[in-house]
């Protein structure tokens, strides 16, 4: 068992080293930090924003001689605040994470390694799992730093201090992000293990990037009738929301082929995930956390088989001699 | 005639250019897809506009049986250039990403092929070098352009509901030009670094960050966009809070925040600017769209004019 799991170390351990060593995936952990904070503090101060401008009709009915009860008070839920981190996540943490699986391959490819590799008495899916297991903990070690500072940004911000609950729910949310992220990294360590020309696996990896980061989320996105409208078009036509609901039956089949567009990209079971479990969205908000995660867990399953997918993709398929070098 | 010659390796050094990256699969693939995108925000466009027409039809039954004022139709309030506001979002995403790889891919191509060293050789001074990589990329983005401005003008031709007239076609052609102007910012920044940096990785890696910081996080700094919002035409001018703080950021970083900066011509010209948006940038945004395209277009012809000429591939 040991000659069996030492070769993967040895190659994780050195892979984790050369990655250290990487200025480009340490600048855009930074920049996926600095983002993370910038949201943060943005977040903190429009919340500052509503407070007070609740706190002005508040005094300025009192002021009138009227009930304020009739204004509900506001409740407020810290971890709503990471709701542009989490976005960050979902678009930086998906470039990390190709990133770093192009460089896993790329590292052997540009110095001729992967061929000399080959020639050692190791096998394809040791060497492998030892790229796979170092993504994975350079993914991680990334991850835990971001949620940590944020969970630290977030207790500073609002003066509330996380219970242990919600520590839970940034955990249950960091474990889905790294989830998501080894995905990304299977996809660009695949596309640099496989393509003929390597800065072209780069590019193929960007593009499957933006189809499913981006695009395919901003379709279903643009899809949904009520972001046509500035406000919303049930808002516009003062509708409520029982009656909306009666008014979309007749419009399932679009909204069933809406949702299977945004359903296609990975990043959309990630946000589902996390803006429940975190209480981003108003109708999860103060719910407890197990109902939830029994409603999510098929986003989490989806996660779980688009890593397991690319990564029976990688294992599957034995390395091509007439890649192995640069060009 | 003395011009002409001096212009002749200029032209020459266009012409190789261009025939170079058109044979580029990886340009190609995103050019493709980038005009997969024209015809997706078009049919978007229809296909949404009719949902929204279609609720409100159900919805008027509803309110009538309800005893309720109708409000007017809001598809009938849109003018039908709105039909392309989704056009701002791709090209601001894929556009802009194609734009980075051909700008990046003009220099790329010599550098890796090795024939630096060669032109090193030739009698041709660095900045016609520059100014050849520079025109490459104008008329390499203005073709894209054109192609998407086609199909967007025969998408208007085969939907008799939705008809221009002649302001309408003077804004869409004046939103290409931006488009087109906006798109050079980005394939300025490719070719800048696909010049100045010593690894080929990073040289795409470094205009790709920098396209993230301003599409992504900028906004959400200078109008508290946050980032997944900022992927829709409509939810991407939502106003900012009323803050000092946002009021400050939106005056001085407003004009450097390109990406917001061309949304909001974008939504000029495409006639779906929400009536209550107030654009706080210290300078109009069609100035930071023109600052922007002429500064990085000057630095990265002269990074092109200052390269090596000894050196033939990247050294990672």
């Amino acid at each position: 068992m040991r000659n069996l799991v030492q070769p993967v170390l040895t190659i994780a351990v050195k892979d984790i080293r050369d990655a250290l060593k990487d200025r480009f995936i340490i600048l855009m952990t930074a920049f996926l930090l600095l983002a993370s904070l910038v949201a943060l503090a943005v977040a903190a101060i429009a919340l500052k924003v509503d407070v007070a401008t609740y706190a002005e009709a508040k005094a300025g009915l009192i002021a009138l001689g009227k009930d304020a009860s009739t204004i509900p008070d506001p409740a407020f839920y810290p971890l709503k605040l990471l709701r542009g981190f989490v976005e960050h996540v979902e678009i930086i943490g998906a470039i990390i994470g190709i990133l770093i699986g192009y460089r896993a391959a790329a590292s052997e490819r540009g110095r001729q390694t992967l061929a000399l590799i080959v020639t050692r008495p190791i096998s394809q899916w040791q060497f492998l799992a030892g790229k796979v297991l170092a993504g994975t903990a350079i993914i991680s070690s990334g991850l835990i730093l971001a949620f940590v500072i944020a969970g630290i940004a977030v207790i500073a911000i609002s003066g509330i201090v996380l219970n242990p609950e919600d520590i839970g729910r940034l955990a249950i949310v960091m474990s889905a992000a790294g989830l998501y992220a080894l995905a990304f990294f299977l996809l660009g360590f695949v596309t640099a293990l496989w393509a003929k020309k390597l800065p072209n696996a780069l590019l193929l990896a960007f593009t499957v990037w933006l189809s499913f980061v981006l695009i395919a989320p901003q379709i279903g996105d643009t899809l949904d009738p009520d972001n046509q409208v500035a406000g919303g078009v049930f808002k516009q036509l003062q509708i409520a929301k029982p009656q909306q609901v009666e008014i979309l039956q007749s419009f399932s089949t679009y909204e069933t082929i809406r949702n299977g567009i945004e359903v296609a990209s990975p990043t959309k079971h990630f946000e589902r995930l996390s803006f429940a479990v975190l209480g981003i969205k108003d109708t999860y908000a103060g719910q407890p956390l197990m109902p939830i995660l029994a409603e999510k867990t098929s986003d989490m399953i989806w996660l779980l088989a688009i890593a397991l997918a690319l990564a029976l993709l990688l294992f599957a398929r034995r390395l091509d001699p007439n890649r192995l070098s640069k060009e | 005639m003395g011009n002409a010659a001096a212009n002749a390796p200029i032209r020459l050094l266009v012409a190789q250019s261009l025939s170079t990256i058109a044979r580029e699969r990886t340009v190609a693939l995103l050019a493709l897809l980038f005009l997969v995108l024209v015809v997706v925000a078009a049919y978007l466009g229809w296909s949404a506009t009719s949902t929204v027409n279609a609720i409100y039809l159900r919805s008027v039954d509803y309110m009538t049986a309800q005893g309720q004022t109708i409000p007017s139709n809001p598809v009938l309030d849109t003018s039908p250039l709105a039909l392309l506001r989704n056009m701002a979002t791709y090209v601001s995403l894929i556009g802009a990403l194609a734009a980075i790889v051909v700008g990046h891919q003009l220099i790329a191509s010599d550098r890796k092929a090795g024939t630096m060293p060669l032109l090193g050789t030739r009698p041709m001074r660095g900045i016609d070098l520059g100014t050849a990589k520079a025109l490459a990329l104008v008329i390499a983005i203005a073709a894209l352009v054109a192609f998407a401005a086609f199909i967007n003008t025969a998408t208007f031709l085969v939907l008799p509901e939705f008809r221009l007239d002649g302001a309408g076609w003077t804004k869409l052609a004046a939103f290409y030009a931006t488009s087109g102007l906006y798109l050079l910012v980005f394939g300025f920044l490719g070719m800048w670094f696909g010049a100045a940096a010593k690894s080929e990785t990073v040289g795409l890696l470094i205009p790709v960050t920098v396209w993230l910081t301003l599409t992504f996080v900028l906004p959400q700094i200078t109008s508290n966009i946050n980032p997944v919002a900022a992927l829709n035409p409509v939810s991407a001018l939502a106003d900012a809070p009323a803050s000092a703080f946002f009021q400050v950021t939106g005056w001085a970083l407003g004009p450097f925040s390109l990406a917001e900066a061309y949304r909001v011509i974008s939504a000029q010209l495409l006639d779906f600017m929400p009536p209550t948006y107030v654009d706080r940038a210290a300078i109009p945004a069609a100035a930071s769209l023109l600052i922007a395209a002429a500064g990085v277009g000057t630095i990265a012809t002269r990074a092109v004019a200052r390269m090596d000429m000894t050196k033939g591939d990247y050294d990672a």
